[in-house]
């Protein structure tokens, strides 16, 4: 966000670029939660379910050296138009990435609970909804660094195969756990593990909408393109 | 990145703040069509067009030799005081063109006022300064001057500031007290209009707040435009504002809209301090 002229007063410029690494870096570390999150469950790879977590406190601790500087440049430089509307999704896109780093970590520690359904359930569904979620993260992600709204309004309008691969996995679960109560503690883990992915697509969604805001200055409406069959269960 | 999406829409505040604001709701005070102005030579203002909704207030920004004051000056003829400067185009105000020929200055100017940048007290008492300008326009009996004199200083809030000291020589007041004197003086002859050109540029932050705090209840009744360069004023104080810039003006927009989504580059650059 910020392919402007220079600012007359050069501290500002490198304060923004500051809070715009920040962000990058944010975005860079929670991709890397999400990806680590996914291997851990879908490999049940006992090292990649360790790092989630870990990045978690560097996640956090971003969050806060992001908020601190933005609060900071509100208060000391009075920002207007695109720099007020850049700051202001810079707040609250870090907090999205808070959030996604939380769900990628609460996945990583749900991984190896899933692990006894043995081939009566595949990962096939959670594997296409895992690529969807990561591939609209990278795509929000890319058109924040690039100021790139056309980029944000794609992610936006394409969470509807992810709710929709939600709620078909929501239905399978549901089916395993009625034929066999055993699994039910498996599927439950499973179904919390499809619940956070779908709320970390629910993210980069949001950090969609916030990126085509500092860049058009319009707000995308409230509401979302919806696949009529995608009505989410709870 | 430029193209707008047809699902898109203004932002709810934005959208509000435009309906609801001096901009489509209010009829126009002074509507200004094809305004070019020159000092001699110099050509000033470029067919300039924009209106001033009435009660409310116009801001117009701008970098130093841009316009805006020249624009101020033209509001109420003050240009005619010298030599050389000439306006065409319209200015239309109460159903007439002001810049034609024939126009009464003095009822013009007891109708359209005007403030300075900095505090120009007459060298006379408190309570003259307002009855001077009184005087100028109107008889009045000496009881009803003192009625006018103290409601003007009580819209300005300096009434409980001087009551006790009316023949008090006025050049003795603050900066702040002086400009607030000033408005009090262009208010008492009842213009529609008041113009004011950097109101609070040689005045402390809390003289300010008081001045802007001022203007937000003047504007219930009167048409105010500011001439300002500190775009915080802009912002605090305005209903829309103006953006001038090389004796052109730029773009006119809800206040809201200005700060947040201007539509020129150039509006950006210049109020997100980038200007080259």
């Amino acid at each position: 966000m910020g392919n402007e002229p220079a600012h007359t007063v050069t501290r500002y410029d490198q304060e923004l670029d500051r809070l715009r690494g920040l962000v990058a870096r944010m975005g860079g570390l929670v991709e890397r939660q999400t990806a680590r999150a996914i291997a851990a469950v879908v490999d049940q790879d006992e090292d990649a379910a360790l790092e989630p977590p870990e990045l978690d406190v560097e996640v956090d601790a971003l969050e806060r050296e992001a908020e601190s500087l933005a609060i900071r440049i509100l208060a000391l430089r009075a920002p207007m138009a695109v720099d007020l509307r850049v700051i202001i999704a810079v707040l609250k896109i870090t907090g999205d990435f808070e959030r996604i780093g939380d769900y990628a970590s609460s996945i990583a520690r749900r991984a190896l609970k899933v692990e006894p359904l043995d081939g009566a359930l595949s990962f096939g569904a959670l594997r296409n909804m895992a690529r969807l979620v990561q591939e609209n993260l990278h795509r929000a992600i890319e058109a924040m660094v690039n100021n790139d709204s056309e980029c944000a309004m794609q992610v936006w309008g394409s969470d509807t195969a992810i709710d929709e691969l939600y709620t078909a996995m929501f239905r399978e679960l549901v089916t395993y756990m009625m034929e066999d109560p055993r699994k039910i503690s498996p599927c439950i883990h499973l179904l919390f593990v499809a619940k956070n992915l779908e709320r970390i697509g629910d993210h980069a969604t949001n950090i969609a909408e916030r990126v085509y805001y500092a860049v058009t200055g319009e707000m995308l409406p409230a509401l979302r393109p919806r696949g009529g069959a995608a009505k989410k269960p709870g | 990145m430029n193209e707008k999406p047809t699902q898109a829409m203004p932002s709810v505040e934005v959208a509000a703040e435009a309906s609801a604001s001096a901009v489509s709701g209010r009829p126009i005070a002074i509507q200004v069509n094809n305004l070019d102005f020159y000092y001699g030579k110099a050509h000033a203002l470029h067919n300039i067009t924009m209106g001033f909704p009435e009660r409310s207030v116009t801001g117009m920004i701008g970098p130093s030799g841009c316009g805006k004051s020249t624009l101020l000056r033209v509001l109420n003829r003050m240009y005619d005081l010298y030599p050389g400067q000439r306006a065409t185009g319209e200015v239309m105000f109460a159903g007439q063109n002001i810049l034609g020929t024939g126009l009464d200055l003095n009822a013009l100017r007891s109708r359209v006022g005007m403030v300075f940048q900095k505090p120009t007290p007459f060298p006379m008492s408190i309570y003259d300064n307002i009855a001077f300008g009184i005087r100028l326009h109107e008889r009045v009996s000496r009881s009803e001057m003192d009625g006018r004199v103290e409601d003007a200083l009580r819209r300005v809030a300096l009434w409980p500031e001087v009551k006790d000291r009316l023949q008090a020589s006025a050049t003795a007041l603050s900066g702040g007290q002086q400009q607030r004197l000033c408005i009090a003086r262009t208010i008492a002859v009842r213009p529609e209009v008041i113009l004011l050109d950097e109101p609070t540029s040689a005045l402390d932050p809390v003289s300010t707040a008081r001045i802007e705090e001022l203007l937000d209840e003047l504007k219930t009744e009167f048409t105010i435009a500011i001439v300002t360069h500190n775009m915080q004023q802009a912002a605090r104080c305005a209903d829309q504002v103006a953006f001038f810039y090389l004796g052109e003006l730029v773009e006119v927009d809800s206040t809201a809209r200005m700060f947040t989504t201007p539509r020129e580059s150039r509006t950006q650059d210049y109020i997100t301090g980038r200007f080259g």
